[in-house]
Order: C-alpha cells, then structure tokens, then sequence
C-alpha cells in the first residue's frame, strides 16, 4: 500500500503536465469506476456479451434457444443462492456439487421402483433402502415427499457439519469443505457402485422437465426461494447478523451477535439451498446420479463471485447472484453453441474465475480508496 | 504445570509419529504381507512422487497458502514432454526439462495471481488448476501419450542394483528442500512469512519474492513428481494428475505442518506424511477393502488430520494469548531454569 | 545543539483528510535522549513512523545528517542507520532470537548461499551481551518473556548499526525490573554514541532519561528545549494546552449505594489474581493501570469473552450463572472496546446498521421475522441526535468516513439503545481530538447521573482524575488500591501503578 501512495504521488505531477488529456482520462476513468461498482455490472456484462455473440451465432437469440437459457438458470440459482449466504459470512462451500450427487442417489433410491440386481446386489443400500422391486415405499403416494424431504434433510445435515467444523472447530472453511467435497463424492459414489438410479416417479420427473406453457415449474419454486433469501437477508434480524459476521467477525461477537450459530446456519442454508438446486437437476435427468453436479463447483462459486459477491465476506445480495448465474449460463450456452471442445470450455471457465475472482479484488480495492 | 495439558502438548507435537505408527500396526496386524521388505519397497517407491509434489505443497502451506493446481500442473507438463519426446522424437533430457519449464509458468502463473492480482491463494490455483488442465488436453486431444522406453527404463533402474530410482530422486529432493528450508536466507525467510506476513512486510522483507519462490518451487516439483510418476507407469492418459493434489495436500497435513502456516518440516514431516497416505494406500488394497470404500477412508483420514491441525492451532493461540507474570511465575522460572 | 542526527523541516502529514502532523520543524541532537511527550493522537507516533519509514510523508522533507532522507520502506529506514523498537514488537515467534537478527541479511557461508550458522551465533551473542539477555542465540522467540523479546529487538537495531534508534513507549509491558534494565540499557548506548528518541507518556521517565524534550499538541511543536527547561507540571500544561479544570465537564452524577456490578475474587491464572470490587449505581470508577497490568484483560474476563476460573460476578445483585457477551449484554452489561477499528465498528457499513446491531434482537420477535425498522431507525435517530454525532446521511453513510470522535460516539450509541446498567470503556478517548474528549466525557457523565454505573479504563491518569468518583489502581494483575476522590494524587496512583510501597 505504501508503496503504491508513493508512485501515485509521483505519477500526479505528469498527468497535470499533460492538462486536456488529463480531464477526457479522468472521465474515462471515472465512468469505468462507477461501471465496475454499479449492482448492474454483470446484467450489463451480459448484454453485451449476448448482443457481441449475435451477429456470429444468430440461433443464440431463436426463441427456443432464449427459452434453454432461462430454464437452464433456475437450478443452478438455486446453488448459488445457498453459496451466497455461506460468501457473506466470509466463508466458501466447495462441498456443494457433492452434496447435490450424494443427496440425488439417496433421494432416488427412496423412490425408485426398480432396479437391476447385476449393477446394484453389491451396493450397501441393497436390502436396507431398496430390492430389485425398487424401495419399500416405491409407488406410494409417500414416496415422492419423503424423498424430497429425505434430500433437503441430508443437504442441511452436511451442512450443518460443515459449519461446527467452521465454526466450532475453526478450520479453514476452503479446506473443510474440499476435503467434504472428496468425502461427500466418494460415498455417494460408494453408495451406488458408481451406477445411475433410474425408474423415478412421474412426478418427480415432471419438477424437472414440467412446465406451464413455457415457463419451468423450477422458475416458480427457485423465484420464491429466491425472494425468500432476499428477503431474509435484507429484511430479518440474522440477515444483518450474517453481513455483521463476515465484515468483521470480533465486532460481531462484542456486539452480542451469536457468531457460531449465525455461521452453523449459513452453512446449512447452503446445503439445503444443494439438494434444492440437486432435486432440479436429477429430475431432469430423470435419474440419481453419483456424479451430479461434479463440474458445477465452478459455476456456482464463479456465478456469485462475478455478481459481485465478495469472497472476503460482508458482501452479497440475491440479487447480484441472479445476474451472475445469468452470466454463466449464457457463457455455457454459447460455449455449446459455438461447438467448442470440452478443453476450450474448461480454459474459459478458469479464466473465468480468475477473471471474477480478480474482479472482486478491484472492487474492494475501489470501494476503500472511496 | 498441569500433567493432563503437557500430555496434551506432547501428543499434538507429535502426531504425525503417533498416527504413523498405529496405522502401521492396524494394517500390519490384518495383512501379514505388510511387514515384509517388498511391501515396505513398493509402498516407498509409490510414496516418492507424490512426496516429490508433496515438498513442494509444503513450501506453499508454510507460507500459509495452498496450491490446488499441481494434479493439473503434473497431467500438462508430463504430456507436453511426452508429446516433445514421442512426436518429435526428443532425447530425455530435454523431454524431462520442457517437462519442468511446463511446471515452473504454472508457479509463475499462479504467483503473478497470487502476488500481483492479490487474488486469494486458494481460488487462484482453483482457476488455473481447471484452465491448465483444459490447455493440457488441448496439446493431446484427449488422448493417451506414451512415454519412450528409456524413459520407462529409467523408472525401473535400481541405483547399485538396490534403491531405485525413483526413491533416490525423491531421496535428493527432500535432501535439497530439507537444506534449503534450514539453512538458507530463502527458507528461514519462509517461515518468517508463514508466521506473519504483515510483521514481515514492516521488516522490510520482500514477502512477494517469497511467495513467488515458493509457487514456483512447488510448480517445478509438481511437474517432477509428474515425470517420476508417468516414468513408472509409461503413458500419460487423460484422467493423469486428478485429485493429486489432495494427497499432495494430505501428506503435507498429516506430516504436521499447519495449514495457517510457520510451522511443519519436509524432513521428517512431510517425508513422514507421504509415506503414510500411501501406506494407507496400499493398506486398504492389501487388506482387500472393497474399492469404492477405499477413497472413503483416505478422505476420513485427511479430515481428521486437518481437524486436529485446526485444533492445535486454537490451542497455541491460547498458549500466545498475553499472558501477565506474576512475580510468581518469574520466581518459579528462574528456578526451574537454575 | 548545532550537531543534529535528524532535522525535520515544514513537514505535513494527514490521514483521511485529517492533518495529523502540521508544520513540524525540528532538530534530533546528536548523540543525546530526546524525550517526545504529547497526549494520544498528538502525532508522536505518526512522526517517527515516518522516520521509521511505515508511512510516506505528504509534504516538508527530512535530513539525516545533512543529506534528504526519504524512506521508502521501514528496510530503508534500516539501511540508514534508523531502528524503529515498536510497541508491537515484531519478531517471528517460530524462528530463532540469531535468525530473527539476521532476517534481513544473513551471513553467508563462503560463496554459498547457505546461512553461517556459526557467526550468526558469534555475532548474536554479542549483541545479547551487549543488551545484557543471556541467552542462547538459538532460543525460539516465542520461548522469551516480553521484556527478554523487547531487548532481542534492541539486539536487533544493534545489528546494523544503528545510530538513531526510536523507541515507542517500550515500557508498557516490562515489569519494573525490566524496565530498570532498558534504562541501563538506554544510558549506556548513548554513551556508546547512539541517538536516542524516547516516546512515552511515563513523563517521570521521560524526565530522568531525556536530555532534550519536544512536545507535540495536536499535530504541532508546542515545546521544544534542554530538559533542564521542562518540569513534569510544565509537560503536562504545554501537552494539554489549557487549565485541567476546563478540559472535564463539571460532575453532576452522585453514586448512590447500591451495586450495580459486583466482582468478587475474580482469578485467571497469569491473567488477573482475586479481583475484588464493586461498582456502584450512578459512580464512575476509573481503572488505571500501565499497559499490562491486567486492565483491558479484566473487562474482556468481565464481559464474557475470555473465561476466568474462579470468581463470581454480580450485576444489579444478579451472579452471572454463565458468562458469554450475549449473556452479559442481556442482563444489562455495556463495553466499548480499546480498539474501535477492530472490534467497535463495521467500518464498511452504514452508521445506522452500525448503532443497530447490538439491539437488533429487540426490534424483531424472532430471529427469523422481519425486522420493526420504523421504530429501531426511530430510536437510532434519536441516539444520533443525542451524541450530536455529524453524520450526512445515517442509513447510507459507511461509519469509516466520521471523524475518530464521531465513530466512538457511534461507538458508544449503539450501546445506548439498551439503556446498560454497567457500561464498560477503555480508552473511550484514544485517537480523539480534544473537542471530542469533552463530548465523550459529558456523555458519560450524563450516563452516570442517569444512574448508569460507568466502568471507565484509561491509561491517562489526568483524565481518570478528572471525571471519575474512585480510581482502582491495577498492576500485575491485581488490584493494587483503591483510591477515592479525595485521595486522589497523582504521584502515589502512579507509585501504586508501579507496584511500589504506597506510603500514606
């Protein structure tokens, strides 16, 4: 820091020399500034990117294409909300795309009704949740809410460890939850000998894939829980607690505020916020997957952080994470579009975070020199 | 003072020989197989290159930092001298060299991230971990890359007909990393950092120089490590390097050095540290624990090591705490010291 | 007085828009103790970290020894001879006492880039001998005491030769013997040829080690001379700048008899031993203590946020069943924090979020419902009004951008909103203008003569005589004396302060 007063003292002089110039570079500057600060940035961003992609890739804007991207925001929303909450509190959950695999296995095994012994007469759970006839609440009309709150359930329970570890035990939130993020994989994984379970419930099925005209059932249930989160944050007691703890965390807990408790539950959130977006995705695919959501971890965390949710905590807002997963689908859709290898979309999304990431250190550095 | 605190502070001082030990008894006493000469000799030999990573991850961490791009870093620069040796028909040396150039941008990369951008360590490494992967797969297409034989040859020499290779290689880097950490400016400077960064910079030390040193040391071993590994098993294919750098990462833990940085030793920690996930490894194949179970119970244990790296470090918060002597104390020390 | 180290010509320095060093000139002698005394946020500290090199200085320029001086970093500072003992020392706890010495260039083995463990270990041990530590040069920093960490830094300036060495306030955590020692140790590395700057507001110290004084008011030089020119009485008028009598609003508060906190053989091993005392409803007790003695750790022991082991503690006749903020703050407990920056403030967010927090949980019926906004951004108009706190836009104004005067009072108001039984302050007035204290004083005051009981920690013994009923003497942790209004003096609190024999 010092060193940058000093050259900036030293660099003062010239531009004064230099008289004109200086007030069209001010200015320039000074738009870029409140450009890079406005809560707008990425819906910007992304009108840009979507109006600059059109004239090469004139199906971006065909009508059914416009309707992918919206479908394709909802679940992926649902994610990023919950990593929001737990960003606020200056942590980070990088266990959510192996909560989201853990709880659809476990939510499908609930409800399918049936299965191939050859794949599955190995796997832990056969005899205990489910037999070739599928499970023991297989077809009933039980099955479909049980399984729902069985994955919503699970989602808050790993959060809930995730955040004693946190807070309780005070472990690097970053490491928790990768190395949360191995564990959560590999039981899933361990849950199901790596297989897909299938022959889900209609029901199920239709909350992923049902739509009212062409709107996606998974628009209303996420828009409420967005507004919901929102509202929470903005309006409720805790939400001023998690902003007041990822600010600054020994103020916080001079001023009364239940620190631990307060994180506990941003973690949970997040995990619940998992299985929601979880649900979405495996009933989509109409199957619980062992593998589901394994190269989401950077959409999500990209998502919010390029909306403007900051990861050194005591920044967010709902509203900022819509604009960022806007962003990232739109990204992936044209990536899609423009046929681009697995490799190249993977050196976009790095650079992508980085470039979020790098973002958000130019924000905070703006913000304090104002 | 207290016999139940000192119990304490001795079992959390040495943890990484505690844990060392009664894994190896547990798995000892289930496989018989697991005391012999060959056992200890083929888990050594698959300990060396991800040690080799490891010493590198221990820079890193004792900063207070982490590095999660090494598994990526590994698949790229092996595949770009596997591409340099096969294709274009390169001698050795100069596949291993491109090889270790490949890992030192990687740390270059990451410290101009980390330094420059001031972007947090962890996410960093995060974006060029998946960039740097997609560049590597870009180069193969996705395809597998054959090292030439001599290079396999190589892998399978035995220095004197007995050490092989490999262990001689991860033997000299822990030796240099060990050297370097103790008795040079650059090391001891390390700690320095790694014990607090802001005290470092008031001292007029050039914490950026550090942490660039170190991203860069560990880019340079991660593409070692890679080479020594793809030396053994002769092909590069696609999945090579994933998730590396979790028991890059765990063998740093579970060797004792903190994760909040300052404190931890290549030799004997990490040493230690990456014998003993590969000793569970092998442990959980000999023993015959079934295969999707076995990433289960290596994860378990990582977070179990970083757990109680968290908790010790509450504990030495406490025991930094300011503490007033009383005149008690002074009495009592001067003493004990007598 | 013609040979001068350092000579500062017209400098200026401001933070945030706030001039905190105004025209300074002055000369450093040469081989000499020049004492610099001033009030907290006088500048004292802020003018040698420019000498020290930890912040650039906005205008006027500094000559060492006749030639422009312009640090860039504290490592020039030390390139030219400057050391900088801070009040926070900074050692590495996990590298040893040799390598802490030598960590910005250490001897190197032939042409090899290797430490020479043996001459680190040679040349440590002379520095250690010369700052009279005997120790081994291979003993762990963290394995030291505060006062043996304070001579290792010494050892430390020693080591490049430093012919300016700064010391700022070096006393607060030594104990007496230690600080015996420094003195020895300051007396005998003038005669060695050193110069010497010695911060501290221990005016007796100042007195008997200093042979030039400067005082700074406010950001000027209001007094500069032979120490022979000065006497304590003297310091003090000149640091203060006006009669005592005006400088605290005049007492109207009268304690009554009943307690509102009561502490009783409150003990923490090496923390606090056996504190016993009550407060009573409608007093202001001061607590003064040197850095050290236990003050600060017995408020956060009091407030619930470090334990204790033994002890009880009583608020309006209530025994804490378990003491946690929260807890405390329910049942009536207040405490402003020694640090507002750090644990007062959300700087980044808004004023009016700032006074809200710690009552939030009042203004809602659960955590979960919705906040009763109208009524809490009533109240917390009302607090802001009250405190006169200057202040554009409450609801959107981050609380970084008040004045330090405006954020304490921002401080202590959002304690106001629950109307505390027992309010709690250390150092309300460090970094505070002198307008500022006055205010902070009269808000205080009025607290005590709403019957509040105000608990009021301070290391400037003159205000505590100013505003409080009795002043509570602390010092290793223990309670060393009370001493009531009438009692009150100045030379037998600090000797009580000292730890030594009170005569009376």
């Amino acid at each position: 820091m010092t060193e940058a007063n000093v050259s900036k003292s030293q660099i003062s002089p010239v531009h004064s020399v230099r008289g004109a110039q200086t007030n069209g570079w001010a200015r320039v500057q000074q738009v870029l500034r409140r450009l890079l600060l406005s809560e707008y940035f990425v819906l910007y961003l992304s009108i840009i990117y979507f109006l600059m992609l059109w004239p090469f890739i004139p199906r971006i804007a065909s009508p059914q294409n416009l309707g992918n991207i919206f479908s394709n925001m909802w679940p992926l929303l649902a994610v990023a909300i919950g990593q929001t909450f737990v960003l606020i509190v200056a942590g980070i959950d990088l266990s959510q795309s192996s909560i989201m695999a853990l709880v659809s296995v476990i939510g499908a095994a609930i409800m399918t009704t049936q299965l191939d012994p050859v794949l599955f007469e190995k796997s832990p759970l056969w005899g205990v949740l489910y037999t070739a006839t599928g499970s023991p609440l297989a077809g009933t009309l039980l099955a479909l809410p049980v399984a729902l709150l069985a994955m919503m359930g699970v989602g808050a329970l790993i959060g809930l460890w995730n955040g004693t570890a946190v807070a309780r035990l005070k472990t690097p939130p970053f490491m928790v939850t990768l190395v949360g993020m191995m564990f959560f994989s590999a039981a899933a994984i361990y849950l199901t000998k790596s297989e897909n379970i299938i022959h889900l419930p209609d029901a199920y099925i239709a909350l992923g894939q049902g739509q009212i005209s062409f709107v996606p059932y998974s628009f209303f249930i996420v828009g409420a829980l967005a507004i919901a989160a929102q509202w929470l944050l903005s309006r409720t007691v805790l939400g001023r607690w998690f902003y007041a703890v990822g600010t600054n965390m020994r103020t916080a807990i001079v001023s009364g505020v239940p620190v631990t408790r307060v994180i506990i539950t941003a973690y949970v959130l997040s995990g619940f916020f998992a299985a929601v977006g979880s649900i979405f995705y495996s009933a989509r695919l109409a199957a619980g997957r062992p593998t589901l959501g394994s190269s989401l971890l950077l959409d999500v965390v990209g998502a919010t952080v390029i909306g403007g949710t900051s990861l050194m905590g005591g920044k967010g807002k709902i509203l900022w994470t819509v604009f960022g997963v806007l962003f990232f689908v739109l990204l992936d859709n044209s990536l899609n579009l423009l046929n681009l290898s697995f490799f190249w979309v993977q050196i976009v999304k790095g650079s992508v975070i980085l470039l979020a990431a790098g973002l958000d250190v130019a924000r905070t550095r703006l913000t304090a020199r104002s | 003072m207290n016999t139940n605190r000192r119990t304490l502070q001795l079992v959390l001082q040495n943890t990484p020989y505690i844990l060392f030990v009664v894994v190896f008894l547990i798995f000892g006493l289930l496989s018989p197989r697991f005391f012999t000469v060959q056992a200890a000799e083929t888990i050594l030999k698959q300990a060396s290159y991800i040690g080799i990573v490891a010493v590198g991850m221990t820079f890193v961490i004792l900063t207070g930092g982490i590095d999660l791009s090494v598994g990526s870093n590994m698949y790229v620069s092996a595949a770009v001298a596997g591409l340099l040796m096969q294709n274009l028909k390169a001698p050795v040396w100069l596949g291993l060299l491109v090889c270790l150039g490949v890992g030192v941008i990687f740390g270059l990369v990451n410290a101009f991230l980390i330094t420059k951008l001031k972007i947090v360590p962890f996410i960093a490494t995060l974006g060029t971990m998946v960039a740097g992967k997609g560049v590597g797969l870009l180069f193969s297409q996705s395809i597998q890359i054959p090292f030439p034989d001599s290079v396999l040859q190589l892998g399978s020499t035995r220095l004197f007909g007995i050490v092989p290779l490999p262990i001689v290689i991860f033997g000299l880097v822990v030796l240099a990393a060990h050297l370097v950490l103790t008795m040079t400016p650059i090391g001891r400077r390390i700690y320095a950092v790694g014990n607090d960064a802001d005290a470092a910079q008031k001292a007029g030390l050039q914490v950026d120089r550090v942490l660039a040193t170190v991203y860069i040391a560990s880019g340079l071993l991660a593409a070692l490590g890679g080479f020594v590994s793809v030396a053994q098993q002769g092909v590069v294919h696609p999945g090579f390097g994933e998730g590396y750098e979790f028991n890059a990462i765990a063998a740093v833990v579970l060797g004792g050095t903190s994760l909040f940085g300052g404190l931890g030793t290549v030799f004997p920690g990490t040493v230690l540290g990456a014998v003993l996930i590969q000793m569970i490894q092998t442990g959980l194949i000999f023993t015959k624990v079934d295969i999707y179970m076995q990433p289960l119970i290596t994860a378990a244990i990582i977070l179990f090591a970083i757990l109680l790296d968290a908790f010790r470090n509450t504990q030495l918060q406490k025991l930094r705490r300011r503490n007033i002597r009383t005149d008690k104390d002074i009495a009592a020390g001067a003493v004990s010291s007598a | 007085m013609n040979d001068s180290i350092l000579t500062f010509e017209n400098i200026d320095k401001s933070f945030f828009g706030v001039p905190v060093l105004k025209d300074i000139s002055f000369q450093l002698p040469r081989g000499q103790v020049l004492g610099l005394v001033g009030e907290n946020g006088a500048g004292k500290s802020t003018l040698m970290n420019l000498v020290g090199g930890v912040v650039p200085l906005d205008s006027g320029r500094m000559l060492l020894d006749g030639n422009p001086y312009t640090p860039r970093g504290p490592s020039d500072a030390s390139a030219a001879g400057v050391a900088f003992i801070h009040q926070e020392l900074n050692l590495f706890t996990n590298l040893s006492i040799a390598e802490n010495i030598f960590i910005n260039g250490f001897p190197r083995f032939h042409w090899l880039p290797m430490l020479n463990r043996t001459a680190m270990r040679t040349q440590t041990r002379q520095f250690l001998d010369a700052v009279d530590l005997p120790v081994s040069p291979d003993t762990l920093v963290e394995k030291l005491s505060p006062g043996e960490r304070q001579l290792a830094e010494i050892a430390k300036a020693l080591s490049f030769n430093a012919r300016l060495i700064i010391f700022d306030e070096p006393t607060t955590s030594l104990t007496a013997r230690e600080t015996e020692r420094l003195f020895a140790l300051i007396e005998r590395l003038r005669s060695d040829g050193a110069s010497i700057v010695y911060i501290s507001h221990i005016l007796t110290d100042v007195m008997r080690l200093a042979d030039e004084i400067v005082v700074l008011r406010d950001g000027e030089v209001v007094g500069h001379g032979r120490k022979e020119e000065f006497s304590v009485g003297r310091m003090i008028s000149l640091m203060v700048g006006r009669d005592i009598q005006q400088l605290y609003p005049p007492r109207t508060a009268q304690a009554t008899d009943r307690p509102a906190l009561e502490v009783r053989g409150v003990s923490q091993p090496g923390i606090v031993d056996k504190i016993d005392f009550t407060l009573y409803k409608g007093e202001t007790l001061g607590v003064f203590g040197l850095m050290g003695s236990g003050r600060t750790e017995l408020a956060r022991i009091l407030f619930g946020m470090d334990g204790c082991e033994e002890g009880e503690i009583a608020i309006d006749g209530v025994v804490q069943s378990k003491l946690s903020p929260r807890h405390c703050i329910d049942t009536g407990l207040a405490f402003v924090t020694e640090n507002r920056r750090e644990e007062g403030l959300l700087m980044d967010i808004s004023i009016s979020n700032n006074i809200g927090l710690v009552a939030l949980p009042h203004y809602a019926s659960s955590t979960f419902t919705p906040l009763h906004e109208q009524r809490l951004n009533g109240q917390i108009d009302e607090v802001v009004g009250s405190l006169k706190i200057k202040v554009s836009d409450v609801r959107r104004q981050a609380v970084k951008t008040l004045s330090g005067g405006n954020q304490q009072k921002a401080v202590i108001g959002k304690w106001l909103l629950r109307n505390p039984q027992v309010l709690i302050v250390d150092e309300p007035t460090r970094g505070v203008d002198v307008g500022a204290k006055y205010e902070i004083y009269t808000i205080l005051a009025q607290l005590a003569a709403e019957g509040t009981g105000v608990l009021f920690i301070s290391s400037e013994l003159d205000e505590l005589m100013g505003v409080c009923d009795r002043i509570l003497v602390m010092g290793n942790g223990e309670v060393q004396a009370i001493f009531s209004r009438s009692e009150f003096d100045k030379e037998r609190i600090l000797r009580a302060a000292f730890r030594e024999q009170v005569t009376s």
